[in-house]
């Protein structure tokens, strides 16, 4: 493994117990500049580890608690009048930051919800005509509720598509929930965390991961599935290129994270279901039937036909 | 666990039920061949299987059945038992006697005691392969269909009545299937039963199974669909002759009975002569004079009359002779026996080699019909061969020309008969054709003639029978024009008839094919398919002469042409030289244009197949059980062929990827296949943990980094090199 990606996982690892999974499918996203949706109940440490990354990269940390009544300027800022300079004055919100967790992103409503996702996929937010650039690294992390609880307003599918990764927490095992209370009960882990990479290190990383030599056959390898979501007849709607293109960053960040200059199909199928999983929507028949799309595309993955000569000689 | 999943009772049970199977089998072996002693052998069928359930040790086993086999045979054949002198002498010089038979070949001189002992033999391998069926395969499902298909066969084509056989068979066979399929299931889902519970499966399957038999026994059923086949079999093997049946359908071949004609035909190649003579010709049987509107009989002018015909005795009836220097012989083989003999035309006497066998053969002629038939003590007996002297008749052409139409009253009376009911238009038809000709010969000629034109056909299939009200030679001259030489023969003798010309209809065969040519002499296979009839015509001036209408073959007249004059009218229609009889006229040129040479050769190949067909049969079969077994065991060699194939391959940088994916070939034939989806990586991880090393890891990263990486890998060669061929000799080992 890449030394400074393990130096940064070994360093959430200190606070987080047993999610090393999480920690490392977090720095995919963080390396290959997409943004991650962390689904899960209450209380299992969501927040947790977007500080503990924040911290580890050395990073702006900022927090959005999304309520229903939170509005798009709560946000990404107000114009404010200045009397003294007799002029608006642009007052940045806390989108503009480097890892921003947002928090339960689906009590809010749709309005402040798509705000927040047209400053992610654009890295910027605009204000009165005003654009103002939001400096690298941006990384947001939003969690959400399962969508079956009460008072959510489930994210629409194009929203979704904004998010490079949906990765569930999960409850820890009982071993590592002892160990869990053991360290709470001295003081908070977390105030201890030292940065494990500076912010210059990391886009340094960044810039390295987008030149992660990916060979056509590979290439070929992801539209295939992509494809294969476009056609199984549970699915009401496969994924769009986009997702195809997230596969791809994400799975030469995934190989830089392997410290290895290439990405192999091992690395396409990890991250398949991770890049895959929320932008497959099922029909509603199939979901009553207990599919699920990480069904559906491990389905995929097996059928699939991975690629073993140079895509010249296929 | 095979061992012990079957109890003793469960076992005896099974047995219990294959021996009264097996009794199935026996009796019909029994009762057709005439065989004796079944209790005794039923008791060889009980202890052998009482040998097997009680698992006896093998040499035992063998010791027990041996003695068995050589008292029965010992007590049966000589009647002494088997350990005085005279039985171990008798059982030494019989299996003396045999072996030599064998390795000669010699199949009729095998003794009765030793095809006993084969018998035998044959039962001890029948209840080994049932002991394996039921206790390792614990199916006998196959057994089942072939005891079915065996009581099913005899029950059709020999006198053994299996009705009752059958339902026996299927009752205990089929409840015999189910508790075996019980069983397999059980053994497959590792239950362990007790009997209750076992009994709670079988004994439904039982109830069920017997109520089934009974609702089927019990039940009405509809009379057999098919017409019973056996009359077929048998005229196919000559024996029944053209017999109708109510299908309408023949099979060719040579009958008696030709009061009913038409109706299609079914090709029967089975040989009936070999004749060995100089030239292909015509076999004449007999003839027929009365034409009853639907076939041909006999009138019986001479009340049956036989004559007598010593061996070598020339022989006296109505055809002509050519002279005495043109005399030839005919060797006739007979394949299947028929009681009369072939005639070759101008036919002189009979002899046969098979005098020395029965002093009192002779011959007896019909004077009816000319039919000669072979007798030994007074009884019609079929012989195997016999020898023809003939001279074939050379008909003068000025005597044909002849225009004499006085002909002898008597001759008259009996061919010139025709019935009442003959429709007009026959008649007028006959007058049409033979319209301008002068001499009887020429009429003759021009009715022959009239069916190589004017739209007439020849098939055997889909051949019209003549209703009640309708006349056979009507019918196929206005209506059908489609038929076979009965149709032909038939119509032109009522034609010749019809415009005063005595004519006659005569059965035989024609000449067969050549199949051996041995200097001047050659040898023609006469087949049923060969059973012919043609017309006899009586012309004043020179008696008998054969006429040949049917389409497709050829007369085998002979005729002189001594008249000098260039003028003969019909010379676009005679091409009368002594041309060989044959059936399909295409045929004939192309043989006869190739050198002589050349037939030689081809003939010797053909001769060379023929005379080894069952030594390439044999080879055939062997290469195909040869090819199957390697396809079976392929995964057993088929790596080695590929290892060693690729062993010599030098192994550098550019050749390892060809490398790497001849070791996962290599894998995959050993049945370490990797499914599409599977990557590499995870693929090595299983093969390194099947094989218990990490060479595969350290191959496949290798390979991946070549075929997904931009940069040209780099590793140590010789490490790869030393990797792989670990590999290629785990597989192979």
């Amino acid at each position: 493994m890449h030394k400074q990606v393990e130096a940064i996982i070994e360093n959430i690892e200190k606070v987080m117990i047993g999610k090393r999974e999480v920690a490392e499918l977090s720095v995919v996203a963080l390396l290959s500049g997409g943004h991650v949706l962390l689904e899960d109940v209450p209380g299992v440490g969501k927040t947790m580890m977007v500080k503990a990354m924040a911290k580890s990269v050395g990073a702006e940390f900022k927090r959005i608690q999304f309520t229903p009544d939170l509005l798009p300027s709560d946000v990404i800022g107000v114009s404010i009048y200045n009397p003294k300079t007799l002029q608006f004055e642009f007052r940045p919100g806390p989108i503009v930051g480097n890892i921003i967790l947002a928090d339960e992103i689906n009590r809010t409503s749709p309005k402040t919800q798509s705000a927040l996702l047209e400053s992610m996929e654009e890295a910027s937010v605009t204000i009165d005509g005003e654009t103002l650039q939001i400096r690298r690294p941006f990384f947001v992390m939003a969690t959400q509720n399962p969508i079956e609880y009460e008072g959510t307003y489930p994210l629409p599918e194009a929203q979704l598509d904004r998010f490079l990764l949906k990765i569930k927490m999960g409850y820890p095992s009982a071993q590592e929930e002892v160990e869990v209370l053991r360290r709470s009960s001295n003081s908070e882990p977390i105030v201890h965390l030292t940065p494990a990479i500076s912010l210059d290190e990391l886009l340094e990383l960044q810039d390295e991961v987008r030149n992660v030599y990916i060979e056509d056959s590979v290439k070929s390898y992801i539209v295939q599935l992509a494809r294969a979501t476009r056609n199984i007849s549970e699915v009401y709607l496969g994924v769009s290129p986009r997702a195809s293109i997230a596969l791809m960053k994400a799975s030469q960040a995934y190989a830089k994270m392997q410290d290895r200059d290439f990405v192999k199909p091992d690395d396409v199928q990890y991250l398949a279901p991770f890049v895959f999983g929320h932008r497959i929507i099922l029909k509603p028949e199939a979901r009553y039937e207990g599919v699920t799309t990480d069904e559906i595309v491990s389905r995929i993955i097996q059928k699939s036909v991975i690629p073993i000569k140079r895509f010249a000689e296929q | 666990m095979i061992k012990n999943s079957f109890s003793l009772i469960e076992l005896l049970i099974y047995y219990i039920v294959i021996f009264f199977i097996l009794r199935e089998w026996l009796v019909p072996i029994m009762d057709l061949t005439k065989t004796g002693y079944m209790e005794l052998i039923l008791l060889f069928i009980a202890l052998s299987l009482v040998i097997s359930l009680f698992r006896i040790h093998f040499i035992a086993s063998w010791l027990v059945k041996v003695a068995y086999i050589l008292w029965f045979i010992v007590f049966i054949y000589d009647g002494v038992f088997v350990l005085s002198a005279e039985g171990i002498d008798f059982l030494f010089s019989d299996f003396q006697t045999n072996i030599e038979a064998l390795m000669r070949a010699d199949w009729p001189h095998i003794t009765d005691p030793f095809r006993t002992f084969l018998f035998f033999i044959l039962i001890w391998m029948l209840i080994y392969l049932i002991h394996h069926w039921i206790v390792v395969r614990m199916n006998i499902f196959y057994f089942l269909l072939l005891t079915v298909f065996f009581v099913g066969a005899l029950d059709t084509f020999t006198e053994y009545d299996g009705s009752l056989a059958i339902v026996r068979i299927m009752l205990l066979g089929l409840i015999m299937t189910v508790s075996l399929l019980i069983k397999r299931l059980i053994n497959n889902a590792n239950i362990k039963m007790d009997l209750m519970k076992y009994l709670k499966l079988v004994v439904p399957v039982i109830l069920l199974v017997v109520a089934v038999s009974s609702i089927a026994f019990f039940l009405p059923k509809s009379p057999p669909q098919w017409p019973d086949p056996v009359p077929f079999i048998k005229s196919a093997a000559g024996k029944g002759g053209s017999e109708v049946d109510e299908g309408g359908i023949k099979k060719v071949g040579y009958g008696d009975n030709d009061s009913r004609l038409g109706g299609s035909f079914v090709a029967d190649d089975t040989v009936v002569f070999l004749a060995e003579a100089s030239t292909k010709q015509y076999w004449r049987v007999e003839t027929k004079d009365v034409y009853t509107s639907k076939g041909w009989e006999d009138a019986g002018y001479s009340q049956g009359e036989l004559r007598a015909i010593a061996p070598g005795e020339t022989i006296d009836y109505s055809l002509p002779r050519g002279p005495e220097e043109d005399t030839k012989t005919a060797t006739i083989q007979v394949m299947d026996p028929y009681d009369f003999v072939i005639q070759p035309y101008g036919l002189k006497n009979v002899t046969s080699a098979m005098m020395s066998v029965h002093p009192n053969l002779e011959f007896m002629m019909s004077l009816d019909t000319e039919k000669i038939m072979s007798y030994v003590d007074r009884a019609p007996t079929a012989l195997t061969g016999y020898t023809v002297e003939y001279s074939k008749p050379v008909f003068q052409y000025s005597a044909l020309k002849d225009p004499t139409e006085e002909i002898d009253p008597m001759i008259g009376e009996r061919y010139l008969q025709l019935p009442e009911a003959l429709p007009d238009r026959v008649k007028d038809l006959a007058t049409d054709i033979v319209e301008g000709r002068e001499t009887p010969y020429d009429k003759a000629r021009a009715i022959e003639m009239y069916f190589k034109q004017n739209g007439f056909r020849y098939d055997t299939d889909n051949i019209a029978i003549p209703s009640e009200e309708q006349d056979y030679v009507d019918q196929f001259l206005f209506e059908t024009k489609i038929g076979y030489c009965d149709n032909f023969s038939t119509s032109m003798v009522v034609l010749l008839r019809s415009v005063g010309i005595p004519a006659r209809w005569v059965k035989g065969f024609a000449g067969g094919d050549l199949v051996d040519n041995n200097g001047s002499m050659s040898t023609y296979q006469i087949t049923n398919n060969d059973a012919h009839s043609w017309v006899e015509a009586y012309i004043p001036s020179v008696g008998w002469v054969n006429f040949e209408p049917t389409i497709g073959f050829n007369s085998s007249r002979s005729i002189d042409y001594d008249l000098e004059t260039d003028a003969y009218q019909e010379d676009a229609l005679t091409i009368e030289e002594e041309t060989e009889p044959d059936e399909v006229v295409e045929e004939e040129p192309e043989t006869q244009q190739t050198t002589p040479q050349e037939n030689r050769l081809s003939k010797n190949i053909s001769d060379f197949f023929e005379q080894n067909k069952f030594i390439f049969m044999l080879l055939l079969a062997a290469g195909i059980v040869c090819v199957f077994v390697l396809y079976k065991i392929r995964r057993k060699w088929l790596p080695k062929v590929y290892a060693a194939l690729y062993r010599r391959k030098d192994f550098n940088e550019s050749t390892f990827e060809a490398a790497f994916l001849q070791l996962l070939k290599l894998l995959e034939l050993k049945g370490f296949k990797r499914k599409d989806g599977q990557t590499l990586q995870t693929f090595a991880k299983e093969m390194d943990a099947y094989f218990e090393t990490g060479h595969m890891s350290r191959l496949t990263k290798f390979y991946e980094q070549s075929i997904y990486s931009k940069n040209a890998s780099k590793a140590d060669m010789s490490q790869m090199k030393e990797s792989w061929e670990y590999l290629i000799n785990q597989i192979t080992s």
